[in-house]
């Protein structure tokens, strides 16, 4: 039985570094932890934009941001700057960037699914019309469907096999 | 074997005899020193791209010292082990001594090399430069030694012999180019050779890997040998490559769990925990290696650790820190799996030692670096990594040890797998960890504390230095919650109560909630007293509260609700023994609406009440004292609604807020605020015209007009009299209210004073009155009273209106204690609604003055009479009107006569106007109120429509102009153009219409004042009628003259004939006389004495009409009632009905007298008595022939 990527924690950033959404798979007092490290991830996000900017990169994926004690923190940001952070169980075994990667396009279409909502926008104030941010503010405890994606995002991936 | 860098060798051989002489040393140092190659350029034949080598360092040992047994080794060593190439060196000066001795030299040297394989060889022939020189020079034409060898030895394309032209004294790099880059080319096209050979095997080897008996350590042997001497050839990334594979490789061998070529996972030594990770040379890894028994981790740390110096020649650091954290995390997974064999706390020990060790290693190796700015930061961010990874050991060890509890943030640090009974184990850890400093501070609290915070401290430096904030500031909070459970609560408060401000701003409540909640647990166990701080620190963690994340984060208390309800309390108690107030702006826990846009009258007393909803997101019951909302009108005006309240429960709460301002209009919402004791929760909703152009209107609230309310209003005096101090009436109305005093105080932005000293209440029953230098102030004052009073000001005729201020506070007798205050903001006019033009007739001892009154603005005015006073009829001046008067709106003209005795001082007369406008408050609006007034008196329920009503009608007349004149003819008022809709009000609006239309048509001018007041509806029975009282002066002339020109019957009579008898003839002469006779009736009492002025007349020229003859100009002397008069000759030009000239009379400056340097003119005025006349002169028939005389006697025939 190969070992199987382990979902722990996905946090959604808006691009002004709002959180979204948080929310952990693992049971336990352990959602402190993944706020701190969806929080801490921020500056090696902007790290890597910085470097990404600086090269004229334009991928998403942000890549491993770092690894602490038995999570390992990937990265990745959507066109619109939203930043999505997922933190896997570490496993002493390689973990393909195209498994990740799926991982994190998948929870990129449930943002854009969830976004795309058109009553988001019904208690937003007006001159915030393009701003996601605020969009995103005025949702997000309300934002059941949103979360709900997410959790299944985090079910399915519980299938994804480390495959070589 | 060690791995010190595997150097290129490269062999060298001589003749015998040459190798011992001084020359050869000479070439040899010479040779060393050109030593090591740069700028080698190496194309690959089995690799795409051509790599440059910068620097390569060559050791050069003779060909007889190289031992050959080393190849006989059956382990795969570097392709470097053996010369990649040899040189022969030698000196041949001319053919003969090549053909006898050199040749078999050479020879055998070449027997021996060309045998090896993947070696190249060069021949090297020294000469002098003397004897090249002569050579050129000679033209010799037998081939030159060189030529020869190349014959004998080079028989391939490869040019592998070179000539060295050596001179001891000069070192000259040119002499050695060619040599340079013949070793260069040697060198690599060997390298090349036996790399490609080399390659094949390691393939050949892979390739076999299902193959039963491949061993994966051999495999590994002979991949690194590759990577060993890319490694020597200073082709780092290359030799980087190879272990990259090789790591690859491994993973799928370990995929396959086929690990028999290892030996166990790990025999942990009693060092291993502790010692260098990236020491290559702390086991004989090859060996064991070779040996199949080495330990996964051993192979693992190895392979790293060659990565590793392998990425450090390259400068990648941060790589090296990245990999050295991912590999020890990971890497520790796997050791957890076998725990239990290993000493305790081993795994931990081993990361703690080697995440400090790798951060000195990288520390050294970047030492001799200069790293830019950017890659510093990523440098230190990757340290930082590694130490927060040996602090995190620090978290798992220290709670193991019981020196740290077992929970957040310490506890977050603890694997999945980990057990939390291993108290035993400390004991036996401290035995077994080999890393002393951990050992003692296991055993000793205060040496782990101390440990604790310097690890912590140094991630932080290194984390502030990458400018990773965030990661700092975590550690700052493990840092503080370690002096919590040291006990050093101050510091650990400080420490918490500024890290929230680091989360807030970025909406990261749930961290921020977890911070101030660690404060206020820290504020209650350190047992301080609860302060302004301690409130503030409380309502930001309720904000953060509030907010759905913190909600999930409430960890120190099972029951968040009766947590909270707990801390509302203590908040309720702290906030009464503030000692000063506390403003708290915009907390998101409460929330205040206006539910209702309109505010309700308060009906039964002054002011009005509005509705709002205060939502409390709070899961508790919040106890308040009051509920104030704000609202801001024109000019600055505020109004407060208020409201006792006791407490607001969880979700909506509708308030009532009363204000007891009576001020009607619309006003924008400006700021509301919920008090607790001394705390006030304070919201501002003003918006920035940047927000209101964006679309964030500001919330407006509509206060309707209460018309029993006390109100003031600011009127034009009903009597003007210009000359005296303009005075402004105040009109206040009580209302319902009786007021027990009400203060008034007026004030104008133009600047103009006020003088409420001099204020005076008009009319019977006034009340009471206090004046002081800005108010004046009404007491006693009864239901339903209006009040009159006069209040004079200062010039404001520079304008039309004044805006004025009025504020008035007044206390009713029935809310004694509470102070009503009013603000308004009234516009006066101060321009006169009337123009006057005076025109002054003199005629001898009596003055026709003409007054024209014209309305100034575009209302028109309705003149009722005007009347031209004399302060006292004694003094001589007898006014008399001249024409009958009658009202009329449209401008008119009034002439008086006035007789006065001569030289009197006379008093300035007064004209009085009594007028009105004829919309303003005065005629029309009246009437439409009074209309308005009987259609509502019918009909209650448009009691509230009335304001509504008057506003509809005024404006329709506002509109259209066409009802003037039909009401200015007949005084009925038809409203044109009013729509009716089928509501209250459009039956309340034909109503009034009809009541309109029912007035008696009649024509205002046939009313007598008797009938006016008979007929209660006629127009000019009601409303007010203005006055204004304008002083004017007799008017003084000093001189009156009176010109006349009075045809003769002939030039000889003197006298005047009543009609003339002859008739006139176009041609013939006229004899006139010109009459003038003067006056000085109207002089100024100071010049009566005067006998006589110079005068002068001048007949006009009327050159198409009259020639004259005679004395047209002339000077005379006028005295007082004399007549001077001159006799002239006209002479028709044509016939037809003729107007006389003009004779223009004009005062001469009086001789002798002057002022300012000026002449004296007296004033003057004359009238043509003759002004009127006109002559008939008739043709004449015929020729005639004149002969003028131009002397005294005329003639005509």
């Amino acid at each position: 039985m190969p070992p199987q990527l382990r979902l722990n924690a996905v946090a959604f950033v808006s691009p002004q570094n709002h959180p979204i959404l948080i929310r952990t798979f693992v049971q336990g007092q352990d959602e402190l932890k993944y706020h701190y490290i969806a929080h801490t991830s921020l500056d090696v996000i902007d790290e890597r934009i910085t470097a990404a900017i600086a090269s004229k990169s334009t991928e998403c994926y942000l890549n491993l941001l770092y690894t602490m004690e038995d999570v390992a923190v990937y990265g990745y940001m959507t066109p619109l700057k939203v930043k999505i952070i997922i933190a896997l169980a570490l496993t002493d075994a390689v973990v393909r960037d195209a498994d990740v990667l799926t991982i994190f396009r998948a929870l990129h279409t449930a943002y854009r699914q969830s976004v795309a909502n058109p009553f988001l926008r019904l208690n937003a104030p007006i001159d915030g019309y393009n701003d996601h941010a605020i969009l995103l503010a005025a949702g997000s405890p309300k934002w059941k469907a949103f979360r709900k994606r997410v959790d299944d995002i985090g079910k399915a991936v519980g299938a994804v096999a480390v495959s070589v | 074997m060690t791995f010190s860098p595997q150097r290129v060798v490269v062999t060298y051989a001589a003749p015998l005899v040459f190798l011992s002489t001084d020359h050869w040393k000479q070439i040899y140092a010479s040779l060393v020193s050109q030593l090591p190659l740069r700028n080698l350029h190496w194309k690959a034949t089995t690799r795409p791209t051509i790599r440059t080598i910068q620097e390569l360092d060559v050791k050069l040992v003779s060909l007889e010292t190289l031992r050959e047994d080393q190849t006989a080794s059956q382990i795969p060593q570097s392709i470097l082990q053996k010369p990649l190439l040899n040189i022969y060196v030698f000196i041949c000066e001319d053919s003969e001594t090549y053909k006898t001795t050199t040749r078999k030299q050479i020879k055998d040297w070449h027997a021996t090399i060309s045998q090896r394989k993947n070696q190249e060889w060069l021949l090297v022939h020294v000469v002098r430069p003397d004897q090249s020189v002569a050579q050129g020079r000679l033209f010799q034409m037998k081939t030159s030694v060189l030529d020869k060898v190349k014959a004998d030895f080079n028989t391939d394309k490869k040019d592998r012999c070179v000539q060295l032209v050596w001179s001891a004294d000069k070192d000259n790099p040119a002499v050695w180019a060619d040599l340079i880059t013949k070793i260069k080319e040697g060198i690599l096209s060997a390298f090349d050779a036996a790399l490609t050979q080399r390659e094949e095997e390691v393939r050949r080897s892979e390739g076999q890997r299902q193959m039963p008996g491949w061993n994966f350590c051999t495999f590994f042997i002979l991949k690194e040998s590759l990577a060993s001497s890319l490694e020597g050839m200073n082709l780092y990334e290359d030799a980087l490559q190879q272990y990259q594979e090789l790591e690859a490789t491994f993973f799928q061998v370990l995929q396959e769990k086929n690990l028999s070529w290892f030996g166990p996972l790990i025999t942990p030594s009693s060092s291993d925990d502790s010692a260098p990770l990236l020491s290559v040379t702390k086991k004989p890894y090859r060996d064991l290696i070779l040996a199949n028994t080495i330990s996964v981790f051993d192979f693992r740390v190895y392979l790293l650790a060659r990565q590793c110096a392998l990425l450090s020649k390259l400068g990648e650091l941060e790589d090296i820190c990245q990999k050295t954290v991912a590999f020890l995390t990971t890497f520790a997974r796997t050791l957890r799996e076998v725990e239990d064999t290993l000493p305790p706390f081993f795994i931990e020990s081993w990361i703690y030692s080697s995440a400090l060790s790798v951060v000195d290693q990288c520390d050294e190796w970047a030492r001799p670096l200069e790293l830019a700015k950017n890659q510093l930061a990523a440098f230190s961010a990757a340290k930082g990594e590694l130490v927060e990874l040996a602090r995190l050991q620090l978290d798992i060890l220290g709670i193991a040890a019981q020196h740290l509890p077992n929970q957040p943030p310490f506890s977050l640090s603890l694997p999945k797998s980990y057990n939390v009974s291993r108290d035993n184990q400390v004991e036996e850890a401290v035995t077994t960890i080999s890393r002393t400093e951990l050992a003692s501070a296991l055993k000793d609290r205060d040496a782990f504390y101390e440990l604790y915070v310097s690890v912590t401290n140094r991630a932080i430096e290194l984390y502030v230095s990458a400018g990773r904030r965030k990661f700092a500031l975590k550690l700052h909070g493990s840092l503080a919650s370690l002096d919590v459970h040291r006990g050093r609560l101050s510091s650990a408060l400080h420490t918490f109560t500024s890290l929230p401000a680091h989360y807030s701003p970025h909406g990261w409540t749930s961290l921020e909630a977890f911070m101030l909640n660690r404060a206020l647990d820290i504020h209650a166990a350190a047992e301080r007293p609860r302060d302004q701080e301690w409130i503030h620190i409380l309502l930001h963690f309720l904000r953060a509260y509030v907010d759905d994340m913190g909600k999930d984060l409430l960890m120190s208390e099972e029951d968040g609700e009766a947590y909270i309800s707990q801390l509302i309390r203590a908040l309720k108690d702290a906030a009464n023994e503030l000692d000063s107030d506390t403003p708290y702006p915009d907390h998101p826990a409460l929330t205040m609406t206006i539910a209702d846009r309109d505010a309700k009258l308060a009906e039964t007393r002054d002011g009005s009440v509005l509705k709002v909803v205060i939502q409390n997101h709070l899961s508790c019951d919040l106890p308040i004292n009051e509920v104030e909302v704000q609202l801001a009108g024109r000019d600055n005006s505020r109004i407060t609604y208020t409201e006792k309240a006791t407490c607001l429960t969880p979700g909506k709460n509708e308030r009532t807020l009363f204000s007891p301002s009576s001020s009607a209009g619309t006003y924008s919402l400006f700021s509301t605020e919920i008090s607790l004791a001394r705390l006030h929760f304070q919201w501002k909703h003003m918006k920035t015209v940047k927000q209101i152009r964006a679309g964030l209107m500001p919330t407006l609230v509509h206060i309707p007009r209460d018309v029993h309310a006390l109100d003031v209003r600011l009127k034009q005096p009903p009597r003007i009299e210009l000359g005296t101090p303009s005075r402004v009436m105040v009109v206040l109305s009580t209302g319902r209210n009786e007021a027990a005093t009400a203060r008034i105080q007026l004030t104008a932005p133009s600047g103009i004073q006020f003088k409420f000293h001099d204020a005076e209440v008009i009319g019977e029953d006034a009340p009471p009155i206090r004046k002081d230098d800005e108010s004046i102030t009404f007491l006693d004052l009864k239901r339903g009273q209006t009040i009159v009073a006069a209040v004079p000001h200062s010039d404001a005729s520079a304008y039309h209106f004044i805006r004025v201020n009025i504020t008035v506070e007044y206390v009713t007798t029935s809310e004694p204690d509470v102070t009503r205050s009013l603000r308004l903001s009234r516009v006066v006019p101060t321009a006169l609604p009337v123009a006057i033009n005076v025109e002054d007739f003199f005629r001898g001892t009596r003055l026709f003055t003409r007054f024209t009154l014209s309305t100034t603005s575009h209302q028109h005015v309705r003149v009722r009479s005007t009347h031209l006073l004399s302060p006292n009829e004694a003094d001589g001046v007898k006014v008399t009107s001249c024409l009958a008067q009658k009202p009329s709106t449209v401008s008119g003209r009034y002439l008086f006569q006035i007789d006065a005795n001569r030289g009197q001082v006379r008093d300035p007369l007064k004209l009085q106007i009594s007028y009105r406008m004829l919309r303003e408050v005065s005629e029309v609006e009246t009437l439409i109120e009074l209309a308005v007034e009987e259609a509502v008196s019918e009909t209650r329920a448009l009691e509230r429509l009335r304001q509504d009503l008057i506003d509809v009608l005024v404006k329709a007349l506002e509109t259209d102009a066409s009802w003037v004149e039909l009401y200015g003819v007949t005084g009925e008022l038809v409203v044109p153009g009013v729509k009716i809709a089928d509501d209250d009000l459009g039956a309340g609006l034909r109503r009034a219409l009809e009541v309109m239309e029912n007035y008696p048509m009649v024509r205002v001018s046939e009313l007598t004042e008797a009938q006016i007041l008979k007929k209660r509806r006629s127009p000019a029975s009601f409303g007010e009628w203005r006055e204004i009282i304008i002083p004017v002066d007799v008017p003084q002339m000093h001189i009156l003259a009176s010109a006349r020109l009075q045809i003769l019957e002939n030039p000889f009579s003197s006298e005047k004939l009543q009609k003339r008898t002859r008739p006139l003839y176009a041609g013939q002469p006229i004899s006139a006389l010109l009459t003038v006779t003067t006056s000085f009736h109207w002089a100024p009492p100071e010049d009566t004495k005067v006998e006589s002025y110079n005068m002068r007349y001048d007949i006009e020229d009327l050159t198409q009409d009259w020639l004259v003859s005679g004395r047209k100009r002339g000077d005379f002397q006028a005295k007082d009632g004399e007549t001077y008069s001159v006799p002239i000759t006209l002479i028709a030009l044509h016939h037809g009905e003729l107007a006389l000239p003009k004779v223009g009379v004009t005062a001469l400056p009086i001789p002798g007298e002057h002022r300012m340097r000026s002449t004296i003119i007296p004033g003057c005025e004359t009238h043509q008595v003759h002004g009127a006349e006109k002559v008939l002169v008739l043709p004449r028939g015929g020729r005639s022939t004149f002969v003028v005389n131009m002397g005294e006697a005329n003639t005509s025939t």
